[in-house]
């Protein structure tokens, strides 16, 4: 044990001895970091539909299945693709909107299901937090809609639901919302959200090109996913 | 078919042989260079029409460059902070000064969780400290879950490669080893099989192996989060499905915030797979009740780091973070792959980075390894000057070569010091060039061309013939022509 806690001061210590000043403390990083160059894209350009245009295109390039629908719609589209599926046994998180449930199907709701429960399920419905134009990517923060992260790890058909509000076009918009504190009055329209302590980020299914970089989809995540983009009424 | 080479490579550079001498039995075998040479074209032309979609590629490299650097220069107060944020988040932070610490310290952390099994999803740092053969040789057998690694285990094989480390075994050889080893007689060599056969054969070990070890491509010192990025999910299944987590990373891994990974995810990506975004990233903080692994443990590697910091013109070694751009990049790569390095960490950043982990101890002949041709700074996502680095310590190993003992009986000491006298008097040179011609007559073949030298002129002959000396110098031709000619005549050309 003492070898170990001593292993701590000997690290340190060579890296401080190692560098200039040894005496900086967090404030006088902080000061540092803050005159570093930032000159890249850190805002998009594109109009709200082209924005959206390109997201899609990016998902459809990773075989992903992209639908489109108003608000009022998606109830219906989602039974949709639930029927078109195939499917039956379906896992969904515990604050997943209940009109999202389409009657027809088993739902497990996981409040708490054992890894052999998700396991069993052939599909998973699940919320996001944001998503990235340029790389057609989905942000998964976890919360009560978006489920644990073994819950959209399974299955092996993921269905995940998207308004058009929480896609951003470039990769720093996207980590600019999360800098941002939640208004405490918060809103259906508050994008902000809060530093992550779990996140998750998908750009299209489970691949590899171990074998020859020859791409194969679906290694050990889900092998099928759909989104569903719902634009904003009005 | 054929198997991999018949020499087993050797990846740890104290008892690697020198590159020279490694590299020949990559070099005379076809198979291994056509592997090679075609998992590199195909990344290297993704690569590149991604890299040149991106229009702020060079301001994205500079604010890497230095973030990287500013993170270096802060690091034990960065480490530290990393340290406060993930304890408080419900982890536990270790410290190991070199290798042998960090696997005792990962052992006893697996035998308080009885455990004879672990997954683990694919670290570098772990082929570095060697970790596989010791807990195996400690009674916990470790299974790889990345695709690539699992070629590797089960075939025996040695990584040739940081991101794709079997890109040295084609699809006949994958076969040939998971039909021998998985008892699968009639699997065709189609990759999308070949994977179907993997996904099977990992998925019960993903449900039931409780415990897992992963490496970390950063660590959040803001936050206390660390960062997996991958591409299968196998990742995913070794975050969340144990109960035990335990993340071996180096002390150089820390980025001072959260937001740094908008530059760092954006260049990692494009610049090791030529993808947009990897399918994967995952991010997580201490433990989070209810999800995930309840028990969670960081242990930081120094094993070498901290003197690489001391050096200013070096130091810049740690800014990488291993995308392979270079080994992609690197002309002497594509012709040798990875085993010639003698280390887990091949190519340019393989040849700076592991003779100084080796605290120049070992793995001499890398620095030489290289043509100095740059291509792999210009590559290089956070801008390390490889190139700069290599001529430092090229000039590190002649000064070790210099106080070596035994030095007044290698021949090219002596060549040298003779050469010295014979450039410094114009006559003494002209007479060395007389019996140099005749001396040299007697290689030089019916051709014109010398094939083969003696001693160190062996040196030269083993890998390129050597033009005979003409009957004439230069010299004795400008003499003979007489003081009526002049330059203007001479650029005109002789008839």
């Amino acid at each position: 044990m003492s070898a170990i806690v001593q292993s701590r001061k000997m690290i340190l210590d060579r890296v401080r001895a190692a560098i200039q000043h040894p005496g900086k403390d967090l404030a006088d990083a902080a000061v540092e970091y803050s005159a570093l160059p930032h000159n890249y894209t850190r805002r998009g350009s594109l109009s709200t539909a082209a924005r959206l245009q390109l997201l899609i295109d990016r998902l459809r390039e990773y075989d992903a299945e992209v639908l489109e629908c108003n608000a009022g719609e998606l109830p219906a589209v989602i039974a949709a693709q639930l029927a078109a599926s195939g499917r039956h046994t379906f896992v969904a998180p515990a604050r997943l909107p209940a009109d999202w449930l389409a009657p027809g199907y088993e739902w497990r709701l996981d409040h708490g299901l054992n890894t052999a429960e998700i396991e069993e399920a052939e599909g998973v419905v699940t919320a996001a937090s944001c998503a990235v134009a340029d790389s057609g990517t989905i942000v998964i923060h976890h919360t009560a809609a978006e489920g644990r992260r073994v819950l959209t790890l399974l299955p092996d058909w993921h269905l995940c639901i998207l308004r058009a509000s929480q896609v951003v076009e470039v990769l720093p918009e996207y980590f600019d919302r999360c800098r941002q504190q939640p208004n405490s009055h918060s809103s259906e329209e508050d994008l902000s959200m809060v530093t992550p302590a779990l996140a998750t980020y998908i750009s299209g299914p489970s691949a590899t090109a171990d074998i020859e970089m020859t791409r194969i989809k679906g290694v050990h995540g889900p092998r099928f996913l759909h989104v569903i983009l719902v634009r904003e009424q009005g | 078919m054929s198997r991999p080479a018949a020499t087993h490579p050797v990846l740890d550079p104290t008892l690697a042989p020198p590159f020279p001498q490694a590299v020949l039995p990559v070099l005379r075998n076809p198979q291994l260079r056509k592997n090679v040479a075609h998992a590199i074209d195909v990344i290297q032309a993704k690569r590149a029409s991604l890299v040149a979609e991106k229009t702020d590629w060079q301001e994205l490299r500079s604010a890497a460059s230095a973030i990287r650097t500013h993170a270096l220069e802060n690091l034990g107060t960065y480490l530290e902070q990393f340290e406060t944020r993930c304890t408080a988040a419900g982890g536990t932070v270790h410290w190991a000064a070199d290798a042998a610490q960090a696997r005792q310290i990962i052992l006893d952390l697996l035998r308080q969780e009885k455990a004879s099994e672990v997954i683990k999803i694919k670290t570098m740092t772990s082929a570095e400290i060697q970790l596989n053969p010791f807990l195996e040789a400690n009674g916990v057998h470790a299974f790889e879950t990345d695709l690539a690694e699992i070629i590797l285990q089960l075939g025996e094989g040695e990584p040739s490669h940081i991101v794709v480390p079997a890109l040295h075994v084609n699809r006949s050889q994958v076969r040939e080893i998971f039909a021998r080893t998985m008892g699968l007689k009639d699997l065709s060599d189609d990759p999308k099989v070949l994977t179907n056969a993997a996904r099977t054969y990992l998925r019960k070990k993903f449900l039931t192996i409780p415990t897992a070890i992963s490496g970390a491509n950063f660590l959040i010192a803001e936050t206390g989060g660390v960062v997996v990025v991958e591409s299968e999910g196998n990742g995913r299944m070794c975050l969340t499905l144990p109960q035990t987590m335990i993340t071996l990373a180096g002390i150089e891994k820390v980025l001072p915030r959260f937001q740094d990974l908008e530059v760092m995810l954006q260049l990692l990506a494009r610049s090791a797979t030529g993808e947009r975004m990897n399918p994967y990233t995952s991010i997580w903080t201490g433990v989070t009740p209810g999800d995930g692994p309840q028990k969670f443990h960081v242990v930081l590697l120094d094993n070498g780091r901290s003197s690489i910091l001391a050096r200013s013109k070096h130091r810049q070694t740690l800014k990488c973070i291993r995308c392979a751009a270079c080994m992609n990049t690197c002309p002497v790569y594509r012709q040798t792959g990875g085993h010639a390095y003698g280390s887990v960490y091949p190519g340019p950043i393989g040849a700076i980075l592991t003779p100084q982990l080796m605290q120049m101890h070992h793995a001499q002949s890398l620095p030489y390894a290289s043509s100095l041709c740059g291509a792999c700074y210009e590559v290089c996502p956070v801008k390390i000057n490889i190139p700069e680095v290599l001529l430092e310590l090229r000039a590190e190993v002649i000064d070790q070569e210099r106080k070596q003992p035994g030095r007044a009986l290698d021949p090219m000491y002596w060549g040298l010091r003779i050469a010295n006298v014979l450039f410094s008097r114009a006559w003494i040179f002209h007479t060395a060039q007389w019996f140099g011609r005749i001396g040299l007559g007697l290689f030089t073949r019916k051709d014109g061309w010398i094939h083969s030298l003696p001693s160190v002129g062996g040196k030269w002959t083993q890998t390129r013939d050597l033009r005979g000396l003409p009957n004439q110098t230069f010299h004795s031709w400008w003499a003979s022509r007489g003081p009526q000619s002049n330059g203007v005549e001479l650029i005109g050309g002789t008839k």
